[in-house]
């Protein structure tokens, strides 16, 4: 047996099986959300039932779905703004910051990470009243950015750190200014860390849970993971087909944007958190 | 169609003010018609009415869909004829105590708030409204004794909330399913002996023993019938007697015989066990006529609906004494912006009683006497034309007789309430049921973390 | 100086929203804060006291960590197999890391209520699929949720599948870190398959399993949703974790000061090993 043979049934032996693992949930979740309501419970109706997409003309039609999917990327969109503008210049200052001082930030950076969320919304909840954002998309959008910042500046210091002082240092002296150098020069070189940034703050954003459920009562400023449960779950029935058909809608698109960048996010990280 | 009921003359009002009104009522206008599908703006009534502003509310999104098609209407139109611009918000039940805190951290949120169990733990919360329940009841009779116990702390001599509603909890079964093994479940010994023969037929008893509130309720119940309390009229805990022995080892022999594992497996989802019955498995659940009703309404496939019949609880060596499935409780924070608007709200929808039983599906039942007197609620029982005829006519006599407060014979307080959320008791059973400690011993550290937990409630004042 | 006019505003950010209610939160775990309250009497340490005479507690840190250390040595096994046959390119490679990537990129609070259903006790597909290959009969199948051991498993088997992708990613990097010259000397010298797995890649990748292991411990650690939507902690509290608990007892029965303690009460040790890691992460790269 050649190398080369032995190493692709390495690869699909491990691949394949893993695939379907990882990927089953999703396969199921897509049979429920074609069948009719009734038919979930029946084992005899497994894989044999006659398909529909009512499930799906619910969900659009007699729900807030399009409403709690556009608020999500609005947050998601705006959060994302927000933590570039902030963990951008932190992020390279960090970097260039030599010796203990950097190194200690950078850690206790991390450390931000080990504080448990679980509590943190009772006194947040408070900011929230105080600045008058109660049950507005605002209060989400300036909470989130505390888990979303201290990820991407850790990210990018390690980034901005693989980056040659000597770019810079010849931007500089070809009549760049600091700022200039660091727009013009560093920011693109940066790009796949700044993209892996990008990708992973919007996805923790439409991940986060708590904070939605306690800071949004109204039907309008739902966002997706609070208006699934709210109302899917009409009462003691669980609209079963509907909810798969509702973590379905967003998880695709969301895994082909993933698998489209994962170079880059490789790159991203090869550079990022690991100097 | 002007009520004109306590209002003064609309001369009262001056230019100046009416001006006034007039603006905020277009603001609200605006408002309204920005936001939510549930607000409303109140029209340019300007007649000096003493109400005004805003009023939220906080509840949950109700198991009987046509009651949240009544409320949202019915908040609508008393907002319409109190100047007021109330908007009703509805989350999942689950989220109600989450919600609870943070709106207290924040010291903002909803002016009135509901929640499906006594908030005891709240009291230094809310306002006291023993001034609300008093004017309910000049006009729609006594509040009853269950909901006295359950919203008011005899220590501290005050009402921490007003419950508007209680829920009857039946056992529900299917009867074509105990026909075929030739019982019925009258007494808990009754079940016991004919829970190996339905599991036998693929048809488990569905008494579930999970972190739940369904699974509390129903086990706190089944203790009382073998004269099990966790406290006494003293508000003392009392857990630790023989009778709660007996009862825990009697019901894990029902579990090991008679049920799955399933029921220990529905944390968190006080709705499994519906769907337990939905789905066709289960041969008797305890639950409130929801469990009924969702079948019938044909949502659940329905094809059981039938054959599903409601009890008291079954008799047990110490009688039958049974509890409220659940006790809808209105609170109104001490730092509610809207005050006045919230007592007036919440009192004339306790007067609005009946309204509520009937749309409810006489799911809730008042607890105010005569808001709709059990006399009525059986009429309109007897007149439901859902197989078999008149089936739900006994759930006058379940909540005459048979339903009581949590913490019976004492009152429902902080101390029962950590108990109640802390799942204490389901945890007790379960560990017996599978065979992880004897029943002497769970009951023992049972009880050891209850008297703990009076012992801190009673440090901070709130229990006697 | 420049410095500190652009780490400002991150730090004013982060002191803020995470440093303040944190502060707040050790305050209230030496008070007797009661009922969502953000203030209550001092009473020193009483709190981690009486948490430490509970037994509920004293088995969530145990559950704890059993819930932590297996889903991650599982993600570590499975990312670490996975990333080195993903990372050369063959064909239906794109699809099959889409498939892959799946359970990353979907949200985890739906996603959980997605098992819920995968793990019904009526129609619960997994059970479907093992009563039709014969291995269990239909009226006596294994309830996933329903006992000690099925449920922590579950939840263990939840939270792995939903690590696994990110930790694979980050393999990926730590693969294509390695300089090419390594691994083409190494070839030279004639290492290959384990030998050179054993020699030449994991010490190399070492710094960034670290990272792998020590985001995995923090996310699993941390946070709560799988547990608190799967199984609240049930079965009796078997699977009762310090973030589910210290939600029940903060939040939902009213203990604000218990609860906060609860949830503090890993932090030191998780500080500690986080400061370990980044340092022998560090160490093991100069190297």
């Amino acid at each position: 047996m050649t190398v080369a043979l032995r190493r692709r049934m390495f690869q699909y032996g491990v691949v394949v099986p893993f695939a379907i693992v990882l990927a089953f949930p999703f396969a199921w979740m897509a049979v429920t959300s074609l069948k009719p309501e009734g038919q979930v419970y029946e084992q005899s109706k497994t894989w044999t039932f006659s398909p529909t997409l009512e499930n799906y003309g619910y969900l659009l039609h007699h729900t807030g779905y399009m409403r709690w999917i556009r608020n999500s990327c609005l947050v998601g969109l705006a959060v994302v703004l927000i933590t570039l503008a902030i963990a951008l210049p932190a992020g390279y200052a960090l970097a260039r910051l030599a010796g203990r001082v950097g190194r200690s930030l950078g850690v206790g950076i991390f450390l931000t990470y080990l504080v448990p969320p679980t509590l943190l919304f009772l006194p947040l909840s408070r900011v929230v009243s105080e600045l008058h954002l109660g049950d507005r998309l605002w209060s989400l959008i300036l909470v989130y950015p505390s888990f979303t910042v201290p990820f991407a500046i850790w990210l990018l210091m390690g980034f901005f750190k693989s980056i040659p002082q000597e770019l810079e240092d010849a931007a500089l002296i070809d009549g760049c200014s600091r700022l200039g150098a660091l727009v013009r020069i560093v920011f693109p070189i940066s790009a796949p860390g700044i993209l892996t940034v990008v990708i992973f703050t919007f996805s923790l954003v439409v991940n986060e849970f708590v904070y939605a459920i306690t800071f949004i009562t109204s039907s309008a400023n739902r966002t997706l993971t609070v208006g699934v449960p709210t109302d899917l779950i009409r009462g003691d029935l669980y609209n079963w087909p509907g909810i798969m058909a509702a973590i379905l809608i967003p998880s695709i698109p969301m895994a082909l944007v993933y698998n489209a960048f994962l170079n880059r996010f490789i790159t991203g990280f090869t550079g990022g958190a690991f100097r | 169609m002007t009520d004109t009921r306590d209002e003064p003359a609309p001369a009262l009002l001056s230019r100046r003010e009416f001006l006034k009104k007039a603006g905020a009522g277009a603001a609200a206008l605006g408002v309204a018609g920005a936001t939510a599908p549930f607000s409303f703006a109140g029209p340019l009534r300007y007649k000096g009415r003493w109400l005004s502003g805003s009023l939220t509310a906080l509840t949950w999104v109700h198991f009987v869909p046509s009651y949240d098609q009544w409320l949202d209407p019915w908040a609508k139109a008393w907002g319409e004829k109190n100047d007021v611009q109330v908007t009703i918000e509805h989350i999942n039940n689950a989220l109600l105590d989450t919600r609870a805190a943070a709106e207290v951290a924040a010291q903002s949120g909803h002016d009135l708030f509901f929640n499906l169990h006594p908030m005891a733990v709240y009291e230094d919360q809310v306002i006291n409204h023993s001034s609300i329940i008093k004017e309910v009841e000049a006009k729609v009779g006594k509040y009853l004794p269950i909901a006295q116990q359950s919203t008011y702390n005899p220590r501290t001599k005050k009402y921490f909330a007003v419950s508007d509603s209680y829920v009857p909890d039946p056992v529900v079964w299917r009867h074509d399913l105990w026909n075929a093994v030739g019982e019925s479940p009258a007494t808990w010994d009754h079940v016991k002996a004919a829970a190996p023969k339905l599991k036998a037929m693929g048809h488990p008893i569905g008494i579930g023993q999970s972190q739940e509130i369904d699974s509390n309720m129903a086990l706190i119940a089944f203790m009382m019938c073998f004269g099990s309390f966790i406290q006494n009229e003293n508000n003392k805990p009392t857990l630790l007697t023989k009778n709660t022995i007996d009862a825990v080892k009697f019901m894990a022999e029902i579990a090991r015989t008679g049920e799955t594992n399933d029921i220990f497996s529905w944390n968190g989802n006080a709705a499994a066990n519906n769907n337990y019955l939905y789905a066709g498995t289960a041969s008797l659940i305890f639950n409130a006529i929801s469990a009924t009703r969702t079948p019938e309404s044909g949502a659940a496939g329905g094809q059981y609906a039938d054959d599903l019949w409601i009890w008291p609880i079954p008799a047990g060596p110490h009688g039958r004494i049974g509890l409220e499935h659940l006790m809808g409780c209105w609170s109104i924070w001490k730092f509610a912006k809207n005050r006045p608007a919230a007592e007036r709200f919440l009192a004339d929808l306790c007067i609005a009683g009946k309204d509520a039983t009937i749309q409810s599906q006489l799911y809730n039942f008042p607890t105010f006497a005569n808001a709709m007197p059990f006399k009525e609620i059986r009429k309109v029982a007897a007149a439901d034309k859902h197989k078999p005829l008149g089936k739900y006519t006994i759930l006058t006599t379940i909540a005459e007789k048979y339903t009581h407060n949590i913490g019976y014979p004492g009152t429902t307080n902080a101390a029962i309430d950590e108990i109640f959320q802390k799942y204490l008791i389901p945890q007790m059973f379960a560990q017996v049921s599978q065979g992880k400690l004897s029943a002497e011993d769970s009951v023992r550290h049972t009880n050891t973390a209850i008297k703990d937990i009076y012992a801190k409630w009673r440090k901070r004042n709130m229990l006697a | 100086m420049l410095a500190a006019l652009l780490i400002s505003p991150a730090v004013l950010f982060i002191g803020l929203l995470v440093g303040a209610p944190l502060v707040l939160a050790v305050y209230l775990s030496f008070t007797d804060a009661t009922a969502g309250s953000l203030t209550g009497p001092w009473i020193g340490f009483e709190n981690f006291r009486h948490e430490l005479r509970d037994p509920i507690f004293v088995d969530a840190i145990w559950h704890t960590f059993l819930f932590t250390a297996i889903s991650q040595a599982v993600v570590i096994v499975c990312a670490g197999l996975l990333a080195h046959a993903l990372v050369h390119a063959f064909p239906g490679r794109w699809i099959l890391r889409f498939f892959i990537l799946l359970p990353w990129a979907a949200p985890i609070a739906l996603t959980a209520i997605g098992f819920l259903w995968f793990y019904d006790t009526q129609a619960s597909i997994f059970t479907w699929f093992l009563v039709k290959l014969h291995l269990v009969s239909a009226t006596n199948h294994p309830t996933w949720l329903g006992t000690p051991t099925a449920a922590m498993s579950s939840i263990i088997t939840v939270q792995a599948w939903r690590t696994i992708p990110f930790a694979t990613v980050i393999f990926l990097a730590g693969i294509a870190s390695i300089p090419q010259e390594v691994d083409d000397a190494a070839a030279i010298d004639g290492a290959t398959g384990l030998r050179k797995f054993w020699h030449v890649s994991l010490p190399l990748q070492l710094p960034i399993a670290l990272v792998a292991i020590l985001f995995g411990i923090v996310f699993t650690a941390t946070d709560m949703v799988v547990p608190y939507i799967l199984t609240a902690g049930g079965p009796f509290n078997s699977t009762q974790v310090l973030t589910t608990w210290a939600f029940q007892t903060g939040i939902n029965s009213g203990n604000v000061g218990e609860g906060a303690a609860i949830a503090l009460f890993m932090l030191p040790l998780l500080a500690f090993v986080t400061i370990a890691m980044l340092f022998f992460a560090r160490r093991a790269e100069v190297t």
